[in-house]
């Protein structure tokens, strides 16, 4: 899958928002969203968070595990384990991506929560290689892969390839 | 008519219709499109910018856009003349106009339905009343009246007709009274241009009225305020009250999101109040450079003289800074001379009787590496709104490219208009200095005059209002350092530069007089009309600034000469 269809795909997530205008209940093809008042959270999607947020017409509240002392511990949990231990998020590198480039005015300690990411996806991705690394020099033939996101897929592929060459 | 509530009577009018604007070619304007631009996009509604250089422009823009649009916008452009009249529009076409030109036109002040000026009417404005300038006519009723009165009796008749002509002739001699009082008091009114406050800050408040401004909005407020001051267009108490205005703005953002324990992302934009020294772009040049290139710098030591030069050595020298240092990149320079730079310049420029090296602007702070003031944005938009470097001067172009540089992601276009002004600034210097030493700047007697020749470098440059406007004040000022005569001091300036060599015109500008307490009102907008319907000179006043002109080459003496005569 491409980068850009996975961010597409993490849009659909949901994030709670406070808007500054009232509307009552839409009804669209994914699902009803709404009623909108003012000064009351609500949550909508990434996509529809993003649009109003650039039209000035809502505030976006940080998601639950985009916090300084958990991403820590998420960090240091990774760091120990050899396995995958499970993400924060199905799609955490690419909402830390959307909400800190829109919003980061919303969101407190923003820069200390993007190294965090970073290096979360940095643990990952060298787990990842030493894990493909492995395989292909013993000539397994199937590997489990538990809690790999979709953007590592990409990763995973070409990897592999690489490795192939190598050998 | 004035429109108070600009959100009901203006945006709301507005909201769901498609809207043209129609924008001079000046960074207050440029500033005032993009806060109009950002609330459009907020609430998409759909608009056709057009930006326009001159009257004509104007006329063409509208004439094309006539039959699509029915709501204009005109910013910086179109108050100061009759525009129902220059323009014929339609019965349903309704003009919203926001211009700094001032005086406003009396036709634009009253009338009631087409015309809605986004003005703010605590400027000084001094638009005379209803009745001194409009009356209805009532020679018509009356002399029906008097031949009815004639169809009386023959023997009343006599007498009546002596009261009946005693009160003509009265009403008649009342008329020409009032005439001739009307004319007085619109000759006064019209007879010097001057500019109200920034169109830029009047879109803001509309902006913080409708609850949507942002910290880019202000920037742009700011910058557009701050281009008002650099091509001197308003009194210095104005500047400084504004700032106070902008800097309630500025503490009020500043507020909202600071927070000891949740500070800001070091992308966010920050915005604070500056009490810096008046050197023209010297954060991204070197500091010796800037102090060469600023006009206020360079008069008061007098730099094109040798004595000059000395001084300024001796100035580096009594602040304590090597030449090493100073004449290296400013980013580069050891930090702890950049710490107290500030107070060590103006300890030894006091000294050396440069009493206002410091003002008030504002500057601004996002990401690791990028901080400017406001004043280094105008003038990097100024260089790239008139930048000759193409050699088809494509006005539409140069102007999107200005807006671009405006906006926070377009960082090289900004230092692309950096570089630019910085060369405008070298140039600015090395055409005052050879202007001060040949002696080019002649007294006419009522103002001083000064001609550009063809092969003067850089002379390209000043074909442009903007960049010619600054070399004009430059100019001045350094001519009343350098001078002795007392009395040459209190004149104002013409000067004059080719500005297309093979339509052989030259472009023609004249500013007020330099000095401390100056209010900015310029009379030469008249006196050009004048003098130009008296010699029949072929003549151009196509720029929204009346005292801007374009002449022909061949009729330049006559037409100085019957302003000579004019002024006199």
């Amino acid at each position: 899958m491409d980068p850009s269809e996975v961010e597409f795909l993490a849009e659909k997530e949901f994030v709670k928002i406070i808007p500054n205008f009232s509307l009552d209940k839409i009804y669209l093809i994914g699902g009803d969203l709404g009623p909108f008042n003012p000064g009351l959270p609500v949550d909508v999607p990434v996509w529809l968070a993003l649009n109003l947020k650039q039209r000035q017409k809502c505030r976006i509240l940080p998601l639950e595990w985009m916090d300084v002392e958990k991403l820590e511990e998420i960090r240091e949990l990774e760091r120990k384990e050899d396995a995958f231990t499970p993400a924060p998020s199905s799609y955490y590198m690419e909402l830390t991506k959307l909400l800190l480039n829109h919003a980061s005015d919303n969101i407190p300690k923003a820069d200390e929560i993007r190294t965090l990411v970073k290096d979360i996806w940095d643990t990952r991705i060298a787990k990842l290689r030493l894990s493909a690394d492995s395989f292909i020099r013993q000539q397994e033939a199937h590997a489990q892969v538990t809690q790999i996101m979709g953007i590592n897929h990409k990763a995973v592929r070409f990897i592999s390839y690489q490795q192939e060459i190598q050998a | 008519m004035f429109i108070t509530d600009l959100r009901k009577n203006f945006y709301d009018v507005v909201a769901n219709q498609r809207v043209a604007l129609l924008v001079a070619a000046d960074i207050d304007a440029l500033c005032a499109c993009k806060i109009l631009q950002a609330l459009f996009h907020c609430d998409q509604i759909q608009y056709t910018l057009v930006p326009v250089t001159g009257w004509q422009d104007l006329s063409t823009a509208f004439l094309e856009h006539k039959e699509q649009f029915r709501y204009f916008v005109l910013i910086n452009c179109g108050a100061n003349v009759d525009l129902l009249e220059m323009l014929q529009p339609d019965d349903d076409s309704i003009f919203f106009i926001c211009d700094t030109h001032r005086p406003v036109d009396v036709v634009n002040v009253y009338n009631d339905t087409q015309i809605k000026l986004l003005i703010k009417q605590d400027d000084d404005l001094g638009v005379p009343a209803y009745d001194d300038i409009f009356r209805d006519d009532e020679d018509g009723g009356d002399s029906g009246n008097e031949s009815d009165e004639g169809s009386e009796p023959s023997g009343k008749r006599r007498r009546f007709d002596e009261g009946a002509i005693e009160r003509r002739i009265e009403r008649q001699r009342a008329k020409r009274e009032w005439e001739a009082r009307r004319r007085e008091i619109l000759f006064d009114y019209e007879q010097y241009e001057y500019h109200g406050t920034s169109a830029a800050m009047i879109f803001f408040e509309l902006a913080w009225v409708l609850t949507k401004d942002t910290k880019d909005m202000l920037w742009w407020a700011i910058i557009g305020l701050t281009d008002q001051w650099v091509h001197d267009k308003i009194t210095h108490m104005k500047y400084v009250s504004d700032i106070a205005t902008m800097q309630r703005h500025v503490s009020r953002h500043n507020h909202r999101n600071e927070d000891e324990e949740n500070s800001l992302s070091i992308d966010c934009m920050r915005i604070s109040f500056e009490y810096d020294v008046r050197l023209t772009l010297y954060q991204h040049w070197s500091l010796y450079e800037s102090i060469c290139n600023s006009y206020y710098t360079a008069c008061c030591f007098k730099l094109w003289t040798l004595k000059g030069q000395k001084k300024l050595q001796e100035f580096l020298a009594d602040m304590g800074l090597p030449l090493r240092q100073v004449k290296q990149k400013f980013n580069s320079m050891d930090i702890t001379i950049k710490e107290n730079l500030r107070d060590v310049i103006e300890e030894s420029s006091n000294k050396y009787g440069m009493k206002d090296i410091r003002i008030q602007t504002f500057g601004v702070h996002f990401g690791f590496k990028n901080r400017f003031l406001a004043s280094d944005m105008v003038h990097a938009a100024a260089a790239l709104l008139e930048s000759t470097e193409k050699e088809q001067n494509d006005t539409t172009d140069n102007f999107i490219k200005a807006l671009d540089s405006l906006s926070r992601n377009n960082l090289d276009c900004l230092k692309a208009g950096i570089d630019l002004a910085k060369k405008k600034l070298i140039a600015i210097q090395q055409t005052v200095a050879s202007c001060i030493c040949t002696n080019l700047i002649l007294s006419q007697g009522p103002f001083l005059y000064c001609y550009l020749i063809e092969g003067t470098p850089d002379v390209k440059l000043f074909s442009k209002p903007l960049a010619l406007t600054l070399l004009c004040k430059y100019l001045l000022k350094a001519f009343v350092h350098s001078t002795r005569n007392k009395r040459c001091k209190l004149l104002p300036l013409i000067m004059a530069a080719p500005k297309d060599v093979e339509k052989g015109t030259v472009i023609v500008v004249g500013i007020p007089p330099d000095s401390e307490t100056s209010d900015k009102k310029n009379f030469f907008g008249r006196a050009f009309e004048k003098a130009a319907e008296s010699t029949s000179s072929r003549t151009l006043h196509d720029h929204f600034d009346t005292s801007i002109i374009e002449l022909k080459t061949e009729d330049r003496s006559k037409f100085l000469d019957a302003l000579i005569t004019l002024l006199s």
